[in-house]
């Protein structure tokens, strides 16, 4: 983790803000503060913040838009925080480029996971060769996936499945976002089949796919590959 | 029956669609109430007042069938004369004027008063002319003859009154069994109606039916005065000078309007709705002629009627109105007790233990008991404000499950993970079949379902005892059981458990009585059912059985 890593919170309410403050520094972030979303555009400007978190609602213009405007030209990881919790809500704002999304209540350590995952990946330039969980290992350029040691039968659809989860490692992918990349536009409404692969690779990659920790269930919005 | 009418079961609901514009003031505060029949556009009844038929029937202006009878009559007499002509010498003449007083007498007993005098004058004359000596004069010698010729008139006179008093005295019985009979249809289909519009709607039928005319009911509001009262129909119906008619009879209990002493200008009659105890509004008719002096008492009575079951009606609506309210205050302070009973305390747990932390040096434990105390304390607050928001949610109705297709175990695992910290003292059972498929439904609901579920296993059972969820797919219904083995229910508290704010009485602080209700609302948005049984060796067991479709894994990789 670089020390000189900075957030900068796009929040109305002070309380948050300072929590967030006490939060993060306490894991050696530094931190920036923005009221509205005016101050916002302009502290993401003059700071470049590694990573923003974004209140939705905000006095002046709502979070959404200003995810939009922030993404002409902000290629860091934004997480959305927000009371609002509404499905709809969570995947517009995924659709409109954040790369994560939590509920407030939070948990801090939720929070601090999130932020470092997300940093991570947008550091990672390129395709990692390997991919690490626990005792699964994904070779990329091998095609070849291994549990603890040895070498799991994937179809070439799992096997994109999970490439495509684990490239994200700790950030939530939408449905429709996974639908789209592995089976192409005319399948973003056909949930049942992503949930049946998901179910299978589960039984395959998870030591108990019934209580899975590689590939997590965002309900109603998408998955997770867990750390 | 015009549809617009008959999805509102409720007056009280004023439709959003009803604007009312500046300009309009005054009708903005009328309630207009009219029956529709017969079609969308058509905002009144239209009738056509029978009176002057019925007019022309009583004075036999001689319509059709009138010149018929005439016809009849002479005929009758003519056919009579040239058959018995031949016969005269047989007979003697005097034997014939008793054939053709027999002939009007029967003509008499059928036709109208004009017929008959026809008949007997030209029976009269034609005896006189053809029969008595002189024949084929007019000179009458006798003196018994004379009599005779005139006894033709006062015969016919005499039988035509008689009969036309007989046949007036059957239309007046006839009228009194029809309107009685009018009388009882009304009184029941007003008792019979379910709402005041369906009230409305019949009143305004019959007012049709037997006076021939479009009515329109103006209503008062509940606070004596007219206010609208719209039913999906313009309130341009009546223009404001007649709503400042309608307001007039309202207040003077007087009728106006056309063919009245006061305001006849105008289009329509205005007559006021007396109940015994209220004043229920205004009738409006469009008469085209004024109601006859026959029907005159027969429309007071239709009226008195019509008051007396909008009144009785609005009586009904103010005990209702009065009971809800009763009840809603009683709701409102049950509400009120539990939930600031279950706000205060997390929060005084928050105050408390943070205010602990900053004011004195604590040990590590300590201060980490503390903040697990002040998290505990929010994790229920949040709780609170989650099953607030939710019931809210359904109480306002605005609850339309968003189908997809969902691993039941993802749903179980949510929850699972979701109460980690609650089920760390149980043992946790999952029963789901190997090839158990996708189910559709509403992730978020049942997610809330499944959470409040195992949530109170885990508020009521005693720790290390087992809770089990067991899914399974039967017949074209998802079912989901959860079983714990606390103390289950008092048997006679079973039906009640998914009552709003009902808690077994006697059980443990901490919760509102929300969370079941609020199951049973989202099961029901899915259109399934939610059951709860005491378990046989202690416990309880709730079952939910939802209807769903299913997706088995049969795709081509």
């Amino acid at each position: 983790m670089n020390i000189s890593d900075s957030v900068l919170i796009i929040d109305d309410e002070v309380q948050i803000r300072r929590l967030l403050e006490i939060t993060l520094s306490s894991n050696d972030f530094n931190t920036y503060f923005a009221a509205d979303g005016k101050q916002g555009l302009i502290a993401a400007a003059t700071h470049n913040p590694s990573l923003i978190i974004l209140d939705l609602g905000l006095p002046d213009i709502d979070g959404q838009e200003l995810l939009l405007k922030l993404r002409e030209w902000f290629t860091k990881p934004v997480i959305v925080l927000s009371v609002r919790n509404s499905e709809e809500e969570i995947i517009k704002a995924l659709d409109n480029g954040a790369n994560d999304y939590l509920t407030k209540p939070f948990r801090s350590g939720e929070l601090i996971a999130r932020i470092r995952a997300a940093i991570r990946l947008s550091r990672e330039s390129g395709d990692k060769p390997v991919i690490e969980s626990g005792s699964l290992n994904i070779d990329m350029i091998n095609h070849v996936v291994r549990k603890n040691g040895e070498i799991l039968k994937l179809t070439s659809t799992e096997f994109t499945l999970l490439t495509l989860l684990a490239k994200n490692q700790g950030c939530v992918l939408t449905h429709q976002h996974i639908l789209r990349e592995i089976w192409g536009y005319g399948y973003l409404e056909q949930t049942q089949y992503l949930r049946v692969f998901i179910a299978q690779l589960r039984k395959k990659i998870e030591d108990n796919p019934s209580n899975p920790t590689l590939l997590i269930t965002e309900s109603g919005i998408g998955y997770r590959f867990g750390n | 029956m015009n549809n617009s009418l008959e999805n509102r079961p409720d007056p009280d609901i004023k439709p959003a669609s009803i604007k009312h514009d500046e300009g309009h003031v005054k009708r903005d505060r009328l309630k207009i109430l009219s029956g529709i029949y017969g079609g969308v556009g058509k905002t009144y009844y239209m009738i056509h007042f029978a009176l002057s038929e019925r007019l022309k029937e009583n004075i036999h202006v001689p319509g059709k069938s009138g010149i018929l009878q005439y016809i009849l009559a002479a005929a009758a007499v003519i056919i009579t004369s040239a058959g018995c002509f031949g016969f005269t010498e047989y007979l003697g003449y005097q034997s014939i004027s008793f054939i053709l007083l027999f002939v009007v007498s029967i003509l008499a007993t059928f036709m109208g008063i004009g017929p008959i005098l026809l008949a007997s004058s030209l029976g009269a004359f034609i005896w006189n002319f053809f029969f008595i000596p002189p024949r084929f004069t007019i000179h009458i010698d006798k003196t018994e003859d004379i009599l005779m010729f005139f006894m033709f008139f006062i015969i016919a006179l005499v039988n035509g009154i008689l009969t036309s008093r007989v046949r007036r005295q059957e239309k007046l019985t006839r009228d009194r069994e029809e309107r009685a009979s009018a009388l009882y249809q009304l009184t029941r289909e007003l008792s019979a109606a379910a709402g005041i519009t369906e009230l409305i709607e019949s009143a305004a039928k019959n007012i049709k039916k037997h006076f021939n005319t479009d009515s329109i009911f103006i209503l008062q509001d509940g606070m004596n005065h007219l206010s609208e009262y719209c039913m999906g129909i313009s309130s341009k119906l009546l223009s404001e000078t007649e709503m400042s008619v309608a307001e007039w009879v309202f207040r003077h209990s007087r009728k106006a309007g056309k063919y009245t002493d006061t305001l006849p200008s105008g289009r329509l009659t205005f007559f006021p709705l007396t109940g015994s105890s209220i004043k229920p509004g205004v009738i409006a008719l469009k008469l085209d002629a004024p109601v006859g002096a026959d029907k005159e008492q027969f429309w007071d009575i239709f009226l008195t009627q019509i008051s007396n079951s909008i009144e009785r009606k609005f009586l009904d609506d103010l005990a209702r109105k009065a009971r809800f309210l009763d009840e809603s205050d009683k709701l409102y302070k049950t509400l009120f007790n539990s939930i600031s009973h279950e706000l205060r305390i997390p929060v005084a747990t928050i105050m408390g233990a943070s205010d602990s932390l900053l004011s004195s040096e604590h040990s590590k434990e300590i201060r980490n008991e503390l903040s697990s105390e002040i998290f505990q304390a929010s994790k229920r607050l949040n709780r609170l404000i989650e099953n607030l928001l939710n019931m809210s949610r359904l109480e306002s109705g605005r609850i339309t499950p968003r189908f997809d297709w969902h691993d039941i175990h993802d749903l179980i695992n949510k929850a699972r993970e979701d109460l980690r910290e609650e089920l760390r003292d149980f043992t946790t059972d999952i029963v789901i079949p190997d090839d158990m498929p996708l189910v559709r439904m509403d992730f978020g609901l049942m997610e809330e379902v499944l959470y409040n579920l195992v949530h109170n296993a885990t508020q009521y059972a005693p720790p290390s005892t087992s809770i089990r969820i067991k899914a399974f797919y039967d017949n074209g219904m998802l079912n989901l059981e959860v079983m714990d083995r606390g103390p289950g229910f008092p048997k006679t508290d079973l039906p009640y458990v998914f009552n709003k704010f009902f808690r077994v009485e006697g059980s443990k602080p901490g919760g509102t009585g929300l969370g079941l209700s609020i199951t049973k609302g989202f099961v029901e948005a899915h259109k399934g059912t939610i059951s709860v049984e005491n378990r046989k060796n202690g416990g309880s067991k709730f079952t939910i059985r939802i209807p769903s479709e299913i997706f088995r894994d049969d795709i081509n990789q």
